[in-house]
């Protein structure tokens, strides 16, 4: 076992990732994400806008957390479901950290959906990024919150009765002050959201179609004919107007219809560190003086 | 001087804060008490009251005869008054009503005139209790004044009390409260679960001028993640719920023990199962504390008697959490979170509170070391190197293994602690034994009060309270069991949890058991009338 390189002040794209075997299957989007995730902090650190140093990733549990050990960062492999408290408790524990969460859309939407909603209201400073491949493919491909309805596998043989979650719109509904969507297969479209949904106070979500190549192989070819850029002339400021994008596609297949990505809204509201004053520096570079009898003088 | 006050009346009256300001009101004359509290599950309504046993010597129980009963409604009257000692004195409506109407002011005032003839009684000067009162509900108190002063002129002189030193009044919650403070604490979560959510308030109103960070999260299971997120930023952290709550984070639990992240949980047990009897005391979940968690891991749990040790063994809890890496739970009940007790100190733990992180982490830093005694030296993130927490088994580094030899060796690693762990528990009066004689009474938690109160009642007794239960002070406990006649556990519970943890650990029965499990504490009377049964 060869010690990693530490993360430095700098951050070459090498630098950024790990000698741990890959262990996604050979083609498998999550790669892609790998490298966009790579090249935006790469990019941020050069451009003085990012301390890898103070850099901490949180994956939940799903093909999507192996991105845990591929990065070399600050990180925290957590349990399924639970990638956003242990996000906003970096946060309180250190408002110094930038903090990126790394969750699957069954970890996210199914497990972990009261967090995703807390999330959004709460808009602390980090950002959240969900491979959305719309199976528990690590647990051989059963249908996720996401799935499209209809959809038959080892779990619904009788094929998926419910209509699927459409993260956007509920990430919009619920008042996340950044929301994107972006596609695996698009790097540098995503580097540049990944960039962007960083560089945002406050809560940002980017929505990653990830199509599964073994469970779900239906949405590889489908997103590659349909994903498209949103228009310039979108106006980000308007939620009204996000959520009409929002709905354009809700994640079936059973007609071609576009896949809008990129920045569906973004707005600027007080983080939810901001409201204690008394946090402002990292907790554990404080040194505690007790004074007992100013702490006990209420009881006597 | 021993007198035992009850005040009660419908949630909303008035009984709890009265209580309180009677029971500091003699604590500040040097008197010792005693507050036992009462109350439903409802907002308004219903029947809430609090026992207050005062008395010129350490009082840490409360009993079911009353001197006085101050009533807030006729209720209070009628459920009470056949518990009323000879000689005893209700005051109520009859003298509370014409002052209120004479003031023309809120009915609340009938706590006030209650208060004023209850110290006409024991002959303590108006300004005393004035002053105290000002102190409480601050300098335009005007009318709580004068309703004081009129009851106080309404009562008349019985008793002329001796007044000393100040001593101490405080609640198990106020006590896990400082201790917490005092040991360092930065961040405390919780979501709201009677009997815990106190201690949320307390810490919450008191976060500016302590510089900590207080927060109710979403449900418990973000609670206990977001905790652990706190603890790999860093910060030291502390959760608190009860059983309910508990069980939706023992995942959690065990992912505090995987990833080695230093974690406080206080865990304040009512009667279960389910919701059972939310507002009230019971000591049901010991074995779920013990082994609450997938997987096997190391814990360490803890449980104080009384407010005074609630102090000091919070102050252990982070202590050893930090120190070793590992999960603690904070093991307590309603009865010690909700009653008040009078100490003439109270001491903070000789111990530091020390963070245990690396000053200045090498470059090749290895999150999960393999060192001699298991505990790797703990680094945080922003401080250079990587550092890393994985749920999934790792390497030294926290990368994701899945191979035979690595898997053994981290398993062993986590459990080297518990010898060193063991070694250091036993420096912190793991167990005490009270009174002498040659039969034995063995309890944790909070039923020390009635035990140590009634001991000096029961001949030929000595009572073996233990602290830790885990790691168990198994040798210790042999001792005192295999020196003794009968040996009786005391706990507030439907089967005696306690007594098969000590067959489990010591292999020694506990024959005779004094089980409690109608959602209230034990009384020193109770005791005793079971006492003469075995």
């Amino acid at each position: 076992m060869k010690p990693p390189t530490s993360a430095k002040a700098t951050a070459g794209k090498e630098e950024l990732g790990t000698k741990e075997e890959k262990t996604w299957c050979p083609g498998c989007p999550n790669s892609g994400i790998l490298n966009s995730v790579k090249v935006a902090l790469s990019e941020l650190v050069t451009e003085g806008k990012l301390n890898i140093k103070n850099t901490a990733l949180v994956t939940g549990i799903g093909c999507h957390g192996k991105i845990y050990d591929y990065l070399n960062l600050n990180g925290f492999n957590g349990l399924h479901g639970r990638v956003l408290p242990v996000c906003l408790g970096m946060k309180l524990g250190n408002p110094d950290l930038t903090v990126l969460g790394f969750g699957g859309d069954g970890d996210t939407f199914d497990e972990g959906v009261s967090h995703f909603v807390h999330a959004c209201r709460y808009n602390a400073d980090i950002t959240m990024m969900v491979h959305t491949n719309q199976v528990f493919a690590l647990t051989t491909g059963q249908a996720t919150a996401v799935t499209e309805k209809g959809f038959i596998d080892g779990s619904t043989p009788l094929g998926q009765g419910e209509k699927p979650i459409n993260s956007i719109v509920l990430a919009l509904e619920l008042g996340a002050t950044f929301v994107a969507r972006g596609y695996a297969l698009q790097g540098p479209h995503l580097k540049t959201l990944i960039k962007k949904a960083i560089l945002h106070k406050g809560f940002s979500f980017i929505d990653i179609l990830q199509p599964c190549i073994v469970y779900h192989k239906h949405s590889m070819p489908y997103l590659n004919k349909n994903v498209y850029k949103i228009e310039e002339t979108h106006d980000v400021g308007n939620l009204n107007q996000a959520l009409e994008k929002a709905r354009e596609w809700d994640y079936s297949y059973e007609k071609d219809t576009k896949v809008p990505i990129g920045i569906f809204y973004e707005t600027a509201r007080p983080t939810f560190e901001s409201q204690w004053p008394q946090l402002r520096t990292p907790w554990h570079t404080i040194r505690r003086k007790i004074d007992w009898p100013k702490i006990t003088r209420e009881f006597l | 001087m021993e007198k035992t006050i009850l005040i009660g009346g419908a949630a909303g009256l008035g009984s709890a804060v009265t209580s309180h300001f009677i029971g500091k009101l003699f604590c500040s004359l040097g008197y010792y008490v005693f507050n036992y509290r009462d109350y439903p599950s409802l907002i308004k309504g219903g029947h809430n009251f609090n026992i207050l046993k005062v008395s010129d010597k350490p009082v840490y129980s409360h009993e079911y005869h009353y001197d006085f009963i101050l009533a807030l409604d006729q209720k209070t009257i009628d459920i009470h008054k056949k518990d009323l000692k000879k000689g005893g004195c209700v005051y109520g409506a009859k003298e509370t009503e014409p002052v209120v109407q004479k003031l023309q002011g809120p009915n609340i005032l009938a706590n006030d005139v209650l208060i004023g003839l209850l110290f006409k009684h024991f002959g303590v000067d108006l300004d005393v209790i004035l002053n105290s009162a000002e102190k409480v509900f601050g300098k335009n108190a005007d009318l709580i004044k004068k309703a004081i002063q009129e009851g106080y002129q309404l009562g008349c002189e019985k008793e002329k009390l001796k007044i000393s030193k100040s001593n101490y009044f405080i609640s198990g919650t106020e006590a896990i409260g400082i201790g917490a403070i005092a040991a360092g604490l930065d961040v405390y979560l919780a979501y709201p679960m009677t009997p815990a959510s106190p201690v949320l308030h307390f810490l919450a109103k008191r976060q500016l001028e302590n510089n900590i960070l207080v927060f109710q999260p979403e449900n418990e299971i973000a609670v206990i993640n977001a905790a652990l997120g706190a603890s790999f930023a860093g910060a030291k952290a502390m959760v608190g719920t009860s059983g309910g709550g508990f069980a939706l984070m023992t995942e959690g639990l065990s992912l505090a023990a995987m990833t080695e992240l230093p974690l406080v949980i206080y865990l304040g047990q009512r009667p279960a199962p389910a919701t059972g009897l939310a507002t009230h005391t019971g000591q049901g979940d010991l074995k779920f504390a013990l082994n609450a968690g997938h997987g096997e891991f190391l814990r360490v749990v803890l449980s104080p008697g009384d407010a005074r040790e609630a102090i000091t063994r919070t102050e252990e809890a982070f202590y050893l959490s930090n120190k070793y890496r590992v999960p603690v739970i904070f093991l307590s009940d309603k009865h010690l979170a909700e009653s008040n007790y009078t100490f003439n100190e109270i001491k903070k733990s000789a111990l530091p509170n020390e963070r245990f992180i690396l000053e200045n982490p090498p470059q090749d830093y290895k999150s999960y070391k393999i060192t001699a005694n298991g505990v790797s030296p703990r680094a945080v993130p922003g401080q250079g190197p990587v550092v890393r927490a994985n749920s999934y088994e790792h390497n030294e580094y926290g990368f994701t293994i899945e191979d035979e030899d690595f898997a053994v060796k981290m398993q062993d690693k986590r459990f080297k602690k518990l010898d060193f762990l063991k070694k250091e528990i036993t420096k912190l009066n793991p167990v005490s034994v009270y009174g002498r004689g040659s039969n034995l009474l063995i309890s944790y938690g909070s039923t020390k009060g009635a035990i140590l109160d009634a001991l000096p009642k029961i001949k030929n007794f000595r009572f073996l309270q233990i602290s830790y239960l885990k790691p168990l002070p198994a040798e210790i406990i042999s001792r005192e069991i295999k020196k003794s006649k009968k040996v009786i556990l005391v706990e507030n519970g439907v089967k005696g949890s306690l007594a098969d943890v000590i067959k489990q650990e010591t292999g020694l029965t506990v024959k005779y058991k004094i089980l409690k499990y109608d959602g209230r504490p034990f009384t020193p009377e109770f005791l005793i009338d079971k006492l003469k049964k075995i």
